[in-house]
């Protein structure tokens, strides 16, 4: 038995298949490459893995991890040489090491996530980027609806709270925007509701479909 | 891939982006710059649908092997995605490229259902190719079409160049190799209709008697040959299979490895077109079909395997081979699933221990409800080989059974009818013999499908039900498997007129087809988006007199629209066949004794199959 955790990044078209589908693919990627992974006990048996956090369809991510379990110690270096030719285009293996002996999950213990978010411009906007700061942080509360986490309805939120760290660049016809969220299991905040958010108090034209997300990194806590 | 702003955001707006960007495990790459001919793999459904077939698994392989030939995928865009094409100005593309179809060399579509013609014409368009092939030029690639339908071909005559008949292994990468070779579409028509299995319908012209049947066949070239023989691989052990599959990144109805353990049936039922197209039954060898399934297991990562064939159990190594494959999938963690078996006491023997707790239901297609009507159609199960399969699939534990029938087969009655809802009845009955008074959670489906008459079968010259006497006999039907216990489903009564004109039309029906394509019609298998409205005015605009095509009994001298395909079975065994069921009689499985279909001038009956001699009359 072993546990090991890969890092990989997932860039261009293959961001339009979902979390469920990268799971199958990584499971059928283990079995092809003859890598066995240990099992959950139970009528039911899955392969013992998971993300470090889900990837929405559509984005892109270039620190992305994938915590699994190994019937044989295979190797850290070893398993990612394995893999890597293994791969359809547009997942690179960056890293594979063991995991530490811990009794928390790696999803357990991401608690904030930093993403990079490319806004077109349809025109140009007389702001500089620390106006575009002031405009939107000064707000007192960053209002807008979520769907809760029980009831499944919409409520409003104060989001400003799980805001940890923003910065905007505007950059030719776009502004690109670093976004340091909560992401985690007690303070959760989807880039989603910041790109609304945003593009209503910039009062921006930009439809949603022309915004692309990447997620650079996740950050856990000790 | 990388690919444009413009295709990005229609991506982020659609249902399932991943049908539309490529790039799964084992699709291929190559430099379209570097091959002489490009190819597209059409198929006029959804990629769920499309990815699910194993001809374009096989046809995708074989082209590609090709250093000379780069066979991309295109399918037929979801209706959220057409909206935005249209939007957009965005022409189809294939899958592995992004290129517009336009582009391409060759366009081939397979035609697997009657009810995905207009997808065809609808894909022609998005892809700003000109439906008709006449109004098209050297410019535009070449429209081909193969599979099962494109054995009456004629309803889609005016918008494709080439239909190719029969076994597409060898063939296709024959006709792309042509197009490399000659130099003006023309040039190509002719050279590739000297190979067996290509039609190419522009070089006949048709006449029509003044009852709307057709008088003659008039070559415009006389260079056509007079009747098209359909392509036959005579060697299926032999015959390429992949081994590479491609492995869709999202869910899609079938998503598991397969292997082809044999081609063809024996069995001639008369209604059934695959019977006949696919005769005579070659085999592959067990130790083959055990080496490609453990090489696709090994590349693709599946952990499901399934056979195909048109009746498992019928293999003539079935069962060693069946062991030999459970023992393998057993060691590797895959599931088996071996679909339509005979249920005999050794199908049982795997069935329960590959499904293990999870039983699903059992399935009989007993197609009649009495025996007279099961020797009409000629379909060799009887009453008790149900009821005693029912009652050890009982014991066993298994707690659904799954029946299937048509309604309107040639020469049915209500006593016909009322034996269904007794087969269905009896098992309710087997069932609380067998477990007592409370029976369990026991059910029973019963699945009614309407007769579609096929051509190139005996009941080629049969009158299907008019609607009314559908719905007549549905009703009736209802009443009868009212029993509790037992679900009854039929099928739609619309559609299956529908499937039935394009099956045994002539060219004119392709006219109501473009007319169909222009009053929006398209997906017309899926019962949510089939339009009867728009097909009844399509009808009546175009004229097409469905009595004509569907309720009338065709006269054996009627020269029929799909006769200029020869499908190497004669036409004399249908009309012997036909008769044998006017008299219930039956003829047995071909294996016990040759029943004289005449394929055996053309190929070697029972290839590759360990069986004792079968004596030729
Ligand atoms: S030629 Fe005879 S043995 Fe061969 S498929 Fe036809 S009926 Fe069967």
């Amino acid at each position: 038995m072993a546990k090991y955790i890969l890092t990989f990044s997932k860039t261009g078209t293959i961001c339009y298949t979902s979390h469920l589908d990268m799971m199958k693919m990584f499971k059928r990627v283990f079995k092809r490459a003859g890598i066995k992974q240990s099992y959950s006990q139970g009528f039911n048996p899955h392969p013992k893995m998971t993300f470090a956090q889900p990837l929405s369809l559509g984005y892109w991510g270039l620190g992305e991890l994938l915590e699994f379990e190994t019937e044989e110690d295979y190797g850290a270096d070893n398993i990612k040489n394995i893999l890597a030719p293994l791969m359809p285009e547009g997942i690179v293996i960056t890293d594979c090491k063991e995991a530490e002996p811990s009794k928390k999950t790696l999803a357990a213990k991401t608690e904030a996530a930093e993403y990079i978010i490319a806004v077109p411009l349809h025109e140009k906007i007389d702001m500089t980027s620390s106006d575009i700061y002031d405009k939107y942080m000064g707000q007192e509360k960053i209002l807008t609806y979520k769907k809760q986490k029980k009831k499944k309805e919409l409520a409003e939120v104060d989001i400003k709270p799980m805001i940890r760290d923003l910065s905007f660049v505007v950059e030719e016809e776009t502004l690109f925007v670093t976004a340091y969220l909560d992401s985690g299991s007690t303070s959760n905040l989807s880039p989603e509701l910041v790109i609304t958010t945003l593009i209503e108090c910039l009062g921006l034209d930009t439809e949603r479909s022309e915004v692309q997300v990447m997620r650079r990194k996740m950050v856990f806590a000790e | 891939m990388r690919i444009d702003k413009e295709l990005d955001n229609m991506l982020k707006k659609v249902e399932k982006p991943a049908r539309y960007i490529g790039g799964e495990v084992n699709s291929i790459k190559k430099d379209p710059e570097k091959v002489s001919v490009r190819m597209g793999f059409a198929f006029p459904d959804t990629y769920e649908i499309g990815m699910s077939y194993m001809g374009l698994q096989i046809l995708y392989n074989i082209l590609n092997k090709n250093d000379d030939i780069y066979c991309e995928r295109v399918f037929a865009p979801a209706m959220d995605m057409e909206e935005l094409m249209r939007e957009c100005g965005r022409e189809l593309f294939t899958l592995e490229t992004f290129t517009p179809v336009k582009e391409l060399d060759i366009l081939g579509f397979t035609l697997q259902y009657e009810l995905s013609y207009t997808n065809v014409l609808n894909m022609l368009q998005l892809g700003n190719i000109p439906l008709k092939s006449c109004d098209r030029g050297e410019e535009h690639p070449v429209i081909i079409a193969g599979g099962p339908c494109a054995y009456n071909p004629e309803p889609l005559a005016d918008f494709i160049d080439v239909f190719l008949i029969g076994d597409g292994e060898e063939l296709l990468e024959q006709v792309c190799i042509a197009k490399k070779d000659t130099s003006s579409k023309e040039e190509f028509l002719k050279k590739i209709s000297a190979y067996n299995g290509v039609y190419v319908p522009s070089f006949y012209d048709v006449e029509y008697n003044e009852d709307g049947t057709v008088k003659a066949y008039n070559k415009v070239w006389d260079g056509a040959p007079d009747r098209v023989k359909r392509a036959v691989i005579s060697d299926l052990d032999k015959a390429e299979f992949p081994v590479n599959n491609i492995v869709p990144f999202i869910d899609t109805v079938h998503d598991r490895s397969v292997v082809e353990t044999f081609r063809g049936c024996t069995r001639g039922c008369r209604f059934c077109q695959a019977g006949m197209i696919y005769r005579p039954v070659r085999e592959r060898k067990k130790e083959t079909v055990r080496r490609l399934a453990e090489e696709q297991i090994k590349n693709t990562g599946h952990d499901e395997l399934s056979l195909l064939s048109l009746s498992t159990s019928d293999h003539s190594c079935f069962e060693p081979m069946a062991l030999d494959l459970m023992k393998m999938c057993k060691e590797q963690n895959v599931a088996l699933s071996l679909p339509s078996l005979r249920l005999d006491s050794f199908s049982f023997k795997v069935l329960d221990e590959i499904q293990g707790y999870r039983k699903s239901g059992l399935t009989f297609a007993p197609e009649a409800g009495s025996q007279r009507l099961r020797d009409i159609i000629n379909k060799n199960i009887t009453e008790e080989d149900i009821y005693g399969a029912v009652e050890q699939a009982i014991g066993l534990g298994w707690e659904t059974i799954k029946l299937y029938f048509m309604a309107g087969l040639p020469g049915e009655t209500y006593e016909d009818l009322d034996g269904i809802g007794k087969i269905a009845k009896n098992i309710i009955d087997i069932n609380f013999r067998v477990r007592g008074r409370k029976g369990g959670r026991f059910r029973v489906t019963a699945s009614v499908s309407n007769f579609v008459p096929k051509a190139h079968t005996p009941f080629q010259w049969a009158a299907q039900d008019t609607p009314e006497q559908f719905i007549d006999k549905h009703n009736y039907l209802t009443k009868q498997l009212h029993i509790k216990g037992v679900t009854f489903n039929y099928h739609e009564t619309k559609t299956s007129v529908l499937e039935a004109v394009f099956a045994r039309g002539d060219r004119r029906v392709g006219k109501a087809l473009e007319k169909a394509h222009q009053l929006g019609c398209k997906f017309d298998g899926w019962t949510e988006h089939y339009n009867d409205e728009l097909w009844q005015q399509v009808f009546a605009e175009t004229n097409t007199d469905i009595a004509f095509y569907n309720y009338r009994e065709r006269s054996y001298d009627e020269i029929l629209p799909w006769d200029i395909i020869d499908p190497l079975v004669t036409r004399e065994f249908l009309m012997r066949e036909n008769e044998k069921a006017k008299a219930a009689q039956t003829t047995a499985d071909c294996r016990q004794g040759c029943a004289g279909c005449g394929i055996n001038k053309h190929t070697e009956c029972f290839k590759g199959a360990e069986l004792p001699e079968v004596k030729h009359g």
